[in-house]
């Protein structure tokens, strides 16, 4: 990972000095060791900051939406990130051409949770190399395996490559097993219509609305969310079974064909709230009907916002 | 005076005052905690070095509270007035009790009082836990608190190896508690000695002498922009907040009730107009009124900080922005300002 690091620091380094983007979007240190931040560097001496681990928990590809077309962005993009910029492209967030992606190939996001439950909350240092994570708690240092701290989307995750990347760093690494995916949602289609209901009610009315899920998506980008629309008001804005339903539900379904399966929502769920699995449900019914799937190139749009004159089916048209 | 409680008696302690009291306590909820009414099948989070996740005060202003239905046929309507049974709120920390004086002198002061929260308040007895081992995103004392603070507690425990101490703090305190065994000098020598290595062992995390006067002066400048620029306007660290209280008052129409919601200062639709003007454009002008509320507003109103230091912004925030280091860099940003001006 150090070499990795230093990799990266020489080419947003060089992109800078070239001039050659504006901002650059990536990760820096912070004084908590387990919370490194997303971070936009302008210049070359804010560098000195410049992290990159397994415990960069955000999708960068979240703060895109936020500039203005002709912002030349360079921006750090593992699998996941590389796909939700080429959805964001699709959708004309940001013009291909004022992007520059500096791809890494991700060993997969740890889970910070599970990290605190094998130790206790108060790290005081952390530092990783391979499937070595170690870290200072108390003053003693505990040596946990990488493997055993994947967050769950990661443990799932089919395309740890970045695409379209404008440049790689570091070895490309091979492809996931789509089959574990799968596995993982056959067994939730598995449950009858009661458990997966109880399944849904568990983790969506312990929802506080506090939409961190939503602001932490690249995908959730629209500038009035329908929660948030109150003429006419779409759901219930409290924490009422019917509002948190809703606003599960209706929130899934906005992702269907342009969620990548990130993860970033649930990292981001002060209450540990489960939702990836109704996004990968949605993710593979795209995927089965439409052979699709979001982010795989730049250019074709997701089946639920694409048309076709000839379609033979009429009930849109 | 000082009591005991043995701690192989806690559960059916507890258990003999829900005879009397409902009794609240802080319980485990998938990797969080959370405070729920004690039952005899309850796991006790007693144990977290630091408060729950879930603020206890959503005891005294519940998330989502219906404050009154009506019946648009007849033309009436029915107030909810929620006059609690007595409860007991057991193993508060002092940040959150603490709190909750702060939140008084918004919802129970002469010219105004807040019905549902001053009933709540009244019924209820604190039993505060003080923290032995205060983690690093802790920072009490630095804002004029402590991890053994007795602000708002009738009683506030220290736990030993077998026991919890126990000193009674106010008359409602004194009674619940004046049948319990009395603490002996060596606990009491114990307790002493835990509460003053808590405290030192806690650093000061920013500079609080003239920092209302540095974030009034900055009111104008990009430090805010700077500072939120990772931001991302979610209701994380002000729902968690003990002392954050914004809400907002919805008719659900479709089922007649009137409901309060909390509401926070960090979301768009907050200082939303009707007009479509939004005075709080963009994430830095709200992250300011989060600050300066706590940081300079409070100050003006009762002349305290309205940030008891309880961590959990700091903790919880989904891009690990932290409130201490933001406020250190206000300073700094100060002084550059003046050193250029
Ligand atoms: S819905 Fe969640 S998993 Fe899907 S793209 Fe958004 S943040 Fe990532
Ligand atoms: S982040 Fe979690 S608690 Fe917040 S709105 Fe999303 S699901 Fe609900
Ligand atoms: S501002 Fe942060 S540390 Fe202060 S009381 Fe609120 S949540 Fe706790
Ligand atoms: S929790 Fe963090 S990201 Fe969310 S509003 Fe607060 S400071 Fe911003």
């Amino acid at each position: 990972m150090p070499e990795l690091k230093t990799e990266l620091r020489n080419n947003i380094e060089q992109l800078l000095n070239d001039q050659a983007v504006d901002v650059v979007i990536a990760f820096k240190k912070a004084d908590l060791p387990l919370r490194p931040q997303p971070a936009f560097f302008r210049n070359v001496e804010e560098l000195e900051d410049l992290e990159y681990n397994g415990l960069c928990q955000n999708n960068l590809a979240n703060y895109l939406t936020r500039y203005p077309h002709d912002t030349k962005i360079g921006i750090v993009v593992r699998g996941c990130e590389s796909r939700s910029v080429n959805a964001l492209i699709v959708e004309k967030q940001h013009p291909r051409e004022n992007l520059y992606m500096i791809g890494v190939p991700c060993q997969g996001i740890l889970d910070i949770r599970k990290i605190i439950n094998k130790t206790g909350e108060d790290i005081t240092d952390y530092s990783e190399d391979g499937d070595q994570v170690s870290v200072i708690f108390k003053g003693n240092e505990i040596k946990l395996q990488r493997s055993d701290l994947l967050h769950d989307s990661c443990l799932r995750c089919v395309h740890p490559n970045p695409v379209n990347a404008d440049v790689l760093l570091g070895d490309p690494l091979p492809e996931g097993d789509p089959t574990i995916v799968r596995q993982a949602i056959e067994e939730f289609e598995a449950l009858d219509r009661d458990e997966r209901y109880a399944w849904f009610q568990k983790e969506a009315e312990r929802c506080i609305r506090c939409y961190a899920c939503r602001e932490a998506c690249p995908m959730c980008y629209c500038t009035e969310c329908f929660v948030d629309h109150t003429t006419p008001r779409w759901t219930e804005s409290d924490i009422s079974q019917a509002g948190t339903q809703a606003w599960h539900i209706i929130r899934a379904f906005h992702q269907a064909g342009r969620c990548t399966s990130c993860g970033a929502c649930e990292r981001a769920c002060p209450m540990d709230i489960k939702m990836t699995y109704l996004t990968d449900k949605l993710n593979k019914d795209m995927l089965e009907v439409y052979q699709f799937e979001a982010g795989m190139d730049d250019n074709t749009p997701p089946p639920f916002a694409s048309f076709n004159l000839d379609d033979k089916n009429r009930f849109v048209i | 005076m000082m009591y005991i409680l043995v701690k192989k008696n806690l559960d059916q302690k507890l258990s003999e005052w829900s005879a009397k009291y409902e009794v609240v306590a802080p319980q485990k909820v998938e990797a969080y905690s959370q405070f729920l009414p004690f039952t005899e099948s309850s796991e006790l989070a007693l144990n977290e070095p630091h408060n729950t996740r879930y603020p206890p005060k959503s005891l005294f202003l519940p998330q989502s509270e219906v404050m009154l239905k009506y019946n648009k046929r007849l033309n009436k309507f029915d107030e909810i007035r929620i006059l609690p049974e007595k409860r007991i709120i057991f193993g508060i920390r002092p940040c959150d009790a603490s709190a909750l004086t702060l939140l008084d002198t918004v919802f129970d002061t002469e010219e105004y009082q807040d019905p549902y929260w001053a009933g709540r308040r009244e019924n209820t007895i604190l039993v505060g836990l003080g923290c032995s081992e205060p983690p690093s995103t802790c920072f009490c004392t630095t804002v004029g608190y402590g991890p053994f603070n007795h602000d708002g507690l009738d009683a506030i425990m220290t736990e030993l190896d077998d026991v919890f101490v126990i000193e009674a703090l106010s008359a409602k305190g004194e009674k619940l508690f004046s049948d319990f065994p009395a603490a002996t000098n060596e606990h009491e020598l114990s307790v002493l000695r835990i509460q003053s290595n808590a405290k030192q062992g806690m650093n000061q995390a920013f500079e609080t002498e003239g920092l209302k006067q540095t974030l009034d002066h900055l009111f104008e400048s990009d430090y805010w922009s700077e500072i939120a620029e990772s931001c991302l306007g979610c209701g994380v660290c002000t729902y968690l907040c003990p002392t954050c209280f914004c809400f907002d008052i919805v008719d659900e129409v479709q089922r007649n009730e009137r409901v309060r919601n909390w509401d926070t200062c960090m979301f768009r639709i907050y200082s939303q107009e009707a007009s479509g003007h939004n005075p709080r454009p963009t994430i830095s002008e709200r992250t300011r009124q989060r600050l300066m509320h706590k940081y300079s507003y409070w100050l003006d109103h009762i002349e305290k900080i309205g940030c008891t230091g309880c961590g959990r912004c700091v903790r919880y925030c989904p891009v690990g922005l932290d409130i201490r280091a933001m406020l250190r860099t206000a300073s700094n940003f100060e002084s550059e300002v003046v050193n250029v001006g």
